[in-house]
């Protein structure tokens, strides 16, 4: 069943059951977004930036926690919504090494358009900048990991499957000290990292790279 | 990542291997399974993680990252007397936080960390429960309410007297009987 | 479903417990009964009761000591009832026995009929010759609705809870629509006594409204504030009333299988509960056949491994199914969508327990206890610096005065009261101004606090809440799953700012920024831990904004505990020639003899713990405490310190 939204000031027409997201996305109407992941069905709704505004509710909602099943007006570009977004933005450059000039992500890079978008600089305003250490974990045989370019996002955990359906990457520690990380042996029967460049593809931030034989 | 253990830990962990079966292998046991794990040897080692994954058809990674979300893993051996000392909300505002402190200048190792003759470790821990006493603080099971500086070297003491004691008793057995 | 047979079932049970019941009390000599909950064990009640029976069997004195669990008065622990007919005393409660109060008691009570009245605490019932307990300020001004059982009975034998009218009020529901039990729930406007106050009747509806043939019930026991306990009292006092109101959770919404998520960090609760699990199997309460009836239900006992999150409904429900406990957006609710995709009702410890009195008693007494939007009781634990810590359970509406001032007996030590903090983590901090607020859920919300898990945390004129949102933001930060962005970086500027503050370091502007992260964190977070983590920042800077400014204007702790802003020192004028009190419990040997044959603190090595302060005599007084460190009068320590042979 389609169901007409405002959005702002268009009208546009969405099949019931689809995310806010999702249909503001494929109107062409852009809403600042990490985490979402087309693909899977309920959205991790952790890098907290696709904010809007739905009549009738006293505060910004994450769009891609929005199921359409009714008749809705959205708006994407309120104080109350730009303000969170920068808000979330300046939080992540908090603990981002900004170096872009060395980074692969460099021109593409969803932090770059974000601030871009929101007319923010990469600076983290107040806030005091707090890196991690180390700046590079070699610990996957393959793969080198950057935590301070890392946003946590979690695209590579889902893309992630080896021969074997078994996945090699992790969330592991807890709260701030949370990182990507794989654990254990590596034998080639089993993973497929050596082939497979999943991760490092839908990584948005350059976090994971190859490593150069 | 590999780590060497004791025969004793060895063998623990070759005896568990041959229980796994019993604990099913759905991927809800998985907590219940560190659990037993950590409670027969004190701390998750490496090659525990990889059995693990092996039994329950998941990467190690997975368990990797499920067991350091959770405050009871750890994946260092514990000191034979671990000290724990508790900075629940009632124990900080009567100075917990100097108990700790005074419990590191005496063993001269940092929470979190074991002392080289493994004899002691030192972790803090949320609430105990037992907020009417504080501040408090446990070495091995046994809590000690009403802490206060002073008390932090008569514990340490007691804990070497005993050990001292039991050396003491064995080296008798040996060469008396 | 055959109602008489159910009846029949549960007299067969009541009937054996009565028989058993009568015969412990027929026995001839007195009962000891001993406090042995994770408190009083913790008090040294385990070397009470070994002294107790040591002393019995070498008396050879006709004497049973029973365990029970706590009746809430931690600060008297151990506790010890002993009940000595042969003396024609009533049962008289004993507080703080240690072992050799214990010997005293069997030698001159028990053997030697002589009370020793100037240990008592009171009677348990009222009588004729001594103060019965019941008309202290505390035991009146409780209403003990869940904990009412609490401390009289054994934990370990379900028939002490049968016979007080245990597992009535679950024969009762079997025998009726699941439809009108939820119907009396909803009428007697319980709210869940987790935290955020959810009408409990509506959740048990809405799953059993909800699609699908499987369901399940969780009692949440993963009691996380760092300040609160009443949860793991229950349980190890009374689990057959946790355990009835979860059957007949499960009755009403239609599940079959039941999980109690318990801290492992808990270890005596968890037996407790086993063993309680058991004994309800063998008695045909739990299983394939609940008391004769076609319902089936089954019990597990989920150990949580130690994360605040877990607390969290979704985040407890990804733990159980083996994953990080990383909440997760709601809705859906687990009351629809929950455990494996089923409908799931998770209800706390204490909304459960209180289910069988609602059952037994009806909508209308409930009603009766408490205020219109907040029926029933609270149980909080109140600890701090507060005269009688404890856990006690009082009727919703009593005031914050009411409970610090008259049942836990004021602020220590002749100190002034300067702050409460309610609802630990999530929780606000309170002043002076808010001592006449009802406790109920409305009320506090109202005032920036919550009613959160009930943990009270009681503060006096030299705690520092600068100090105090510190550690809470410290404990938030650490437990913070880490998955969504506000929570898991802005808790962290948070906790930085907090400690720039304590130590000097920070300025006026942290003042703002604190603010304005702590509404984007509100704002912003995903679950309920991160939307409710800034609260104690937000209330005490609301409240307290005093402390703020005197830390990051003057670079003082008006509390006196900030170490970086604070310094001890020993007035010389009060100070007692050959005094040497202070200089043995100083673990850095900090004091020094002065020229004078005083003492002196040399500030550089002092650490600051404050032990000199406590040993230092009461008649001499001598050291003080003074913020901006600054103030204290420079002592010099003599060149060449005197030498003692």
């Amino acid at each position: 069943m389609m169901i007409s939204l405002t959005i702002d000031d268009r009208q546009i027409q969405v099949a019931g059951g689809t995310s806010l997201l999702k249909a503001c996305l494929d109107s062409g109407i852009y809403i600042p977004h990490i985490c979402f992941m087309e693909e899977s069905d309920r959205s991790p709704a952790s890098c907290r930036l696709c904010w809007v505004e739905i009549e009738g509710h006293s505060w910004p909602v994450t769009a891609c926690t929005v199921t359409i099943d009714h008749p809705i007006a959205v708006k994407t570009d309120t104080p109350a919504v730009r303000h969170l977004q920068r808000s979330a933005l300046q939080l992540l450059l908090s603990v981002h090494r900004v170096e872009c000039k060395k980074c692969p992500a460099n021109r593409q890079c969803v932090l770059q358009n974000i601030a871009r978008f929101l007319e923010v600089g990469l600076k983290p305003g107040r806030l005091q900048r707090r890196l991690k250490e180390p700046d590079v974990d070699g610990s996957h045989p393959y793969l080198d990991h950057y935590p301070n370019r890392c946003v946590l996002c979690g695209k590579c955990i889902r893309v992630c499957r080896n021969h074997d359906n078994r996945t090699a990457l992790t969330f592991a520690g807890r709260g701030f000290h949370t990182v990507i990380r794989s654990f254990g042996r590596f034998d080639s029967d089993t993973v497929a990292c050596d082939s497979c460049r999943a991760c490092v593809e839908i990584c948005p931030v350059g976090a994971l790279v190859i490593r150069e034989a | 990542m590999d780590m060497v253990l004791d025969p004793q830990e060895e063998s623990a962990l070759k005896q568990i291997e041959t229980e796994l079966a019993d604990w099913g292998n759905e991927r809800s046991r998985l907590i219940p399974i560190l659990q037993m794990i950590q409670e027969r040897m004190d701390f998750l080692p490496p090659r525990a993680i990889e059995v693990v994954a092996q039994h329950l058809g998941i990467s190690a990674s997975e368990v990797f990252g499920v067991a350091t979300f959770y405050n009871q893993f750890r994946f260092t051996p514990p000191g034979k007397n671990p000290v724990k000392v508790c900075l629940g909300t009632a124990c900080h505002v009567r100075g917990a936080d100097i108990i700790l402190e005074n419990f590191e200048r005496k063993l001269e190792i940092k929470e979190g960390e074991t002392t080289t003759d493994r004899e002691f470790s030192i972790d803090r821990v949320a609430c105990v429960g037992c907020c009417a006493l504080a501040p408090v603080a446990l070495i091995g099971e046994i809590v000690h309410g009403k802490m206060a500086p002073s008390k932090v070297e008569g514990l340490i003491m007691r804990c070497q007297i005993e050990k001292e004691m039991a050396e003491r008793a064995s080296r008798k057995k040996e060469t008396g009987e | 479903m055959n109602n008489g047979t159910l009846r029949q079932r549960y007299q067969k049970l009541k009937a054996e417990a009565d028989r058993r019941r009568k015969a412990s009390e027929e026995a001839p000599g007195a009962k000891i009964r001993i406090g042995m909950a994770t408190c009083g064990i913790a008090a040294g009640a385990l070397e009470t009761k070994a002294a107790f029976e040591k002393e019995i069997a070498a008396r050879g004195i006709q004497a049973q000591v029973q365990t029970v669990g706590c009746n809430g008065h931690c600060y008297a622990e151990p506790c010890v009832v002993i009940d000595h007919p042969d003396s024609g005393f009533p049962p008289i409660l004993y507080p703080e026995v240690s072992p050799g109060k214990a010997t005293m008691l069997a030698k001159l009570f028990l053997q030697g009929f002589d009370p020793r009245l100037e240990h008592i605490l009171g009677a348990t019932v009222e009588n004729d010759m001594i103060p019965a307990v019941a008309d202290f300020p505390r035991f009146h001004l409780e209403k003990r609705v869940i904990t009412q059982k609490c401390g009289k009975i054994d934990p370990e034998d379900i028939y002490a809870y049968i016979a007080e009218g245990g597992y009535a009020a679950l024969t009762d529901c079997l025998q009726q629509r699941p439809e009108e039990i939820i119907a009396e729930i909803k009428a007697a406007g319980l709210r869940g006594r987790g935290g955020a106050g959810y009408p409990t009747g509506n959740k048990w509806e809405l799953a059993r409204g909800a699609a699908g043939s499987e369901k399940f019930v969780i009692c949440n026991a993963d009691e996380g504030d760092p300040g609160a306990y009443m949860d793991r009292t229950l349980l190890e006092s009374n689990p057959h009333q946790v355990i009835e109101g979860l059957i007949i959770c499960a009755y009403s919404v239609g599940a079959a299988k039941c999980l109690i998520y318990v801290r492992s960090e808990y270890p005596l609760a968890v037996r407790i509960i086993r063993t309680a699990l058991g004994q309800a199997s063998d008695a045909g309460i739990l299983g394939e056949s609940v008391l004769g009836s076609d319902f089936a239900v089954e019990v597990e006992v989920f150990e949580g491994s130690g994360a605040f999150v877990c607390g969290e409904e979704t985040a407890l429900i990804r733990s159980i199914e083996g994953h990080r406990g990383m909440p997760k957006h709601r809705p859906p609710y687990p009351a629809l969508a929950g455990l494996w995709g089923c409908p799931t009702v998770i209800n706390n410890v204490k909304t459960l327990a209180t289910i069988p009195p609602i059952v037994t008693n009806g909508a209308d007494w409930f009603r009766q206890i408490g205020t219109q939007n907040s029926p029933g009781t609270a149980v909080f634990s109140v600890v701090g610096n507060v005269t009688h810590p404890g856990l006690v359970e009082i009727p919703m509406g009593t005031t914050l005065r009411s409970l610090i001032f008259d049942v836990c007996g004021g602020i220590p030590g002749k100190k002034a009261f300067k702050a409460v903090q309610i609802g630990g983590p999530s929780g606000g901090c309170l002043s002076e101004a808010f001592l006449d607020t009802p406790i109920d859920f409305d009320s506090l919300t109202k005032a920036g606090a919550m009613m959160g898990s009930g943990g009270l945390v009681i503060m006096d004129e030299e705690n520092c809440l600068v100090d105090v949102s510190r550690y809470f933001l410290e404990f938030t930060q650490k437990e913070s799953c880490g998955k969504c962005t506000f929570c898991r970086i802005g808790t962290h500027h948070l906790l930085e700012i907090l400690g720039r503050l304590t130590t000097g370091d920070g300025s006026m502007e942290d003042l703002d920024l604190l603010q304005g992260l702590s509404e984007d964190i509100k704002a912003g977070s995903l679950c309920g831990l991160g939307k409710t983590a800034p609260n104690p920042v937000l209330t005490s800077l609301r409240y307290f904004a005093e402390d703020y400014r005197a830390h990051a204007q003057e670079k003082r702790c008006p509390g006196l505990t900030c170490r970086a802003l604070m310094t001890y020192y020993i007035d010389l004028a009060k100070c007692a020639v050959g005094c040497e009190a202070c200089v043995g419990v100083c673990p850095v040997e900090a004091i020094f003899t002065t020229s004078n044959r005083k003492k002196g603190i040399d500030q550089e090595k002092c650490v600051k713990c404050g032990e000199c302060r406590v040993v230092c005599p009461p008649e001499y007084d001598a050291v003080e405490k003074v913020s901006p460190p600054g103030l204290a009068p420079l002592v010099e320590r003599p060149a060449e310190p005197r030498k003692q042979n």
